[in-house]
């Protein structure tokens, strides 16, 4: 009954324009956004003017970087957090203010905004006078200040959090971001590195199989939901609903059928749009004599973006079941507005959000250490799609038993 | 102009109350997500075109729903007042209370201490927030599905964060938090050209 269902689901979905739709916007997010970071990356070669930047992590370097910037904001009274991507000033009042200058004492030894203002002059002054390498002044370097000297690494990231906390969090006083707040210029060594880790340990096609399901993320956290309401509201809009509800089939054959036709039908579009970067790199890889993994998109589009695709369409039918109206496009849509805007763009901090984003072939090793924490978030994602179309299978055993109708009568025209 | 009322009323009292409800949420939320004081021209401009200007996703796209149901709109098509002035009375209508929702708004930011050209502000994103509403209205009208309504302007939406005015050009929605009104007149031109296409095909569907 279910094998019957899943490929008459299949055609429905086949037939559906919003499907064709979703698959145009797919293309067009491949060839624009995706298009120009193909090109395959080529060897550092030594004499290079410059290998890029990279984060620190030398303790030192990121308590100079991050307690400078909270000498800078204490200065000005000028405190600025992203809760969702926005800028968003922070005023704080005199006791929340009383704490961060206790803060600020214990980490940098300065005492009061007097003197904060001070080594803000001092340090711009010095900046905007030092003549670089050529002789030439050069532009003003963010503002970094010496810890004090008793402070320790695990005593600044508390007081840090602290103060993260007192500005309502989203600051860059954060974890994740105090700890991205020191970059350095990478070396020729650094950048082979880096490089080695691309065609050695991701065998190059990991890394662009990565930056594929980055930039198709975007787009796969809200497209599912366009296609779950449409099939929950294909019957309803056709009057055929009740003729439906009185069949054999059991109603988790028949929800779980539409769920995974959709998600065969999304998942399709994906690995053939994949065999094009593939193939560029499978060619770049056997006359560099690198050893490339040609399973690493399939791996990345079942491992990465199927949580998203499941999770966007499984609200989808839910809500659509529920609601019987397209309520669920609002809400996924604010859903992926603040996924997108919350999420670190380069990776090795995914977080538990909807669309992990990590825009860069490179960065493997923030991909390696962090790997428990997205499977984590994948596994979760799963785990709510798998419970949102149960519940969508038991409110759709209830209708077709009679005994749930929602009077929503403010939405009155918002159904079909 | 009775007859404009009335069915101004009942589109107030019947059909888009919930689209009103979530647009107020959305507003009321946003001190909550994003600052709303203390704001350079730049950062207003931001928060306008790509937050606010949302609501003429939720407000305009709806304008043919309550003729959705076929049986319906054959029987409104019958009336002796045409389908299309329905559809524009709606429209007037709901283009009001967007231009209410943004005025408190930027009240709001003003009085948040916002430097911002009062004036120039208001209409931009109004431009914007017409034509985000109109590519799915025209998208509505063409296809009679209100999900490839949502869906187009949603989509466009999202390739102007992502792309940037590259391939968007003079159709770029986010222009006025570079400094550039320009972008803001073709806006509204695709918005009133948009409008008409969508009308036009709704009512050439019986």
């Amino acid at each position: 009954m279910f094998g019957q269902l899943l490929i008459k689901e299949c055609k429905q979905t086949f037939k559906s324009l919003i499907y064709w739709l979703i698959v145009l916007v797919l293309l067009f997010d491949f060839a624009t956004q995706l298009g120009g970071d193909t090109e395959i990356r080529k060897e550092p070669q030594k004499g290079e003017s410059g290998y890029g930047y990279r984060s620190s992590d030398d303790p030192t370097l990121i308590m100079k970087a991050t307690l400078g910037s909270l000498v800078e904001q204490f200065a000005y009274d000028r405190f600025v957090t992203y809760p969702i991507g926005f800028y968003k000033h922070v005023t704080l009042n005199g006791k929340e203010e009383k704490q961060i200058e206790e803060i600020l004492q214990k980490t940098t030894g300065l005492s009061g905004r007097a003197e904060a203002e001070q080594a803000v002059s001092d340090w711009y002054e010095a900046q905007n006078t030092a003549p670089g390498p050529d002789g030439a002044i050069m532009p003003a370097k963010s503002m970094e200040i010496a810890p004090a000297p008793d402070l320790t690494y695990d005593r600044f990231s508390a007081y840090m959090d602290e103060v993260d906390s007192i500005l309502g969090g989203g600051s860059s006083y954060a974890k994740d971001a105090r700890e991205h707040s020191a970059s350095v210029p990478m070396t020729y060594e650094e950048a082979m590195e880096e490089y080695r880790e691309l065609t050695e340990q991701d065998r190059l096609t990991g890394g662009y199989a990565r930056l594929f399901s980055d930039y198709m993320g975007i787009f796969l956290g809200v497209l599912p939901v366009f296609l779950a309401v449409t099939r929950a509201l294909r019957d309803k809009r056709a009057g055929m609903q009740d003729l439906i509800y009185t069949r054999k089939g059991s109603s988790f054959a028949i929800i779980a059928s539409r769920y995974t036709a959709m998600l065969v039908m999304l998942v399709l579009p994906l690995l053939a749009l994949s065999l094009l970067p593939l193939s560029d790199c499978l060619r770049y890889a056997s006359s560099a004599g690198i050893s490339a993994d040609p399973f690493a998109y399939v791996k990345y589009i079942f491992g990465w973006l199927l949580p998203t695709i499941m999770t966007a369409a499984a609200v989808g039918m839910f809500l659509t079941e529920l609601t019987d109206t397209a309520l669920a496009i609002l809400i996924q849509g604010a859903w992926w507005f603040v996924s997108v805007f919350t999420g670190a763009l380069h990776g090795g901090a995914y977080g538990w959000n909807l669309i992990p984003r990590h825009n860069t072939v490179m960065n493997w090793s923030g991909y390696h250490d962090h790997f428990s924490q997205l499977a984590a978030n994948r596994i979760l994602y799963v785990f709510l799609s798998v419970i949102l179309v149960v519940l969508t299978v038991l409110i759709y055993q209830q209708k077709r038993k009679g005994r749930y109708r929602l009077s929503w009568n403010l939405s009155g025209r918002l159904k079909k | 102009m009775e007859s404009v009322w009335q069915i101004e009323k009942i589109n107030l009292k019947h059909h888009i109350p919930l689209h009103l409800l979530v647009c107020i949420l959305l507003l009321g939320i946003s001190p909550l997500l994003m600052g709303v004081a203390n704001l350079s021209a730049e950062d207003t401009a931001k928060v306008l075109e790509r937050y606010v200007a949302l609501l003429g996703i939720i407000l305009i796209i709806p304008v043919f729903l309550p003729e959705q149901d076929k049986n319906l709109r054959d029987l409104v098509y019958a009336k002796y007042r045409s389908a299309s002035s329905v559809y524009l009375i709606r429209l007037l209508g709901n283009g009001c209370l967007l231009a209410l929702f943004l005025g408190g708004y930027l009240w709001m930011l003003r009085r948040g201490n916002c430097t911002f050209p009062t004036a120039a502000y208001f209409l931009g994103t109004y431009a914007e927030m017409l034509f985000l509403g109109s590519i799915g209205l025209c998208c509505y009208g063409l296809f009679d599905h209100l999900v490839a309504g949502y869906m187009a302007s949603m989509v466009y939406y999202i390739t102007a964060l992502g792309s940037g005015p590259k391939y968007l050009k003079m159709f770029y929605p986010f222009s006025m938090s570079m400094g550039s009104y320009t972008e803001k007149f073709w806006l509204a031109a695709a918005a009133i050209a948009l409008t008409g296409i969508g009308i036009f095909f709704r009512c050439r569907r019986k």
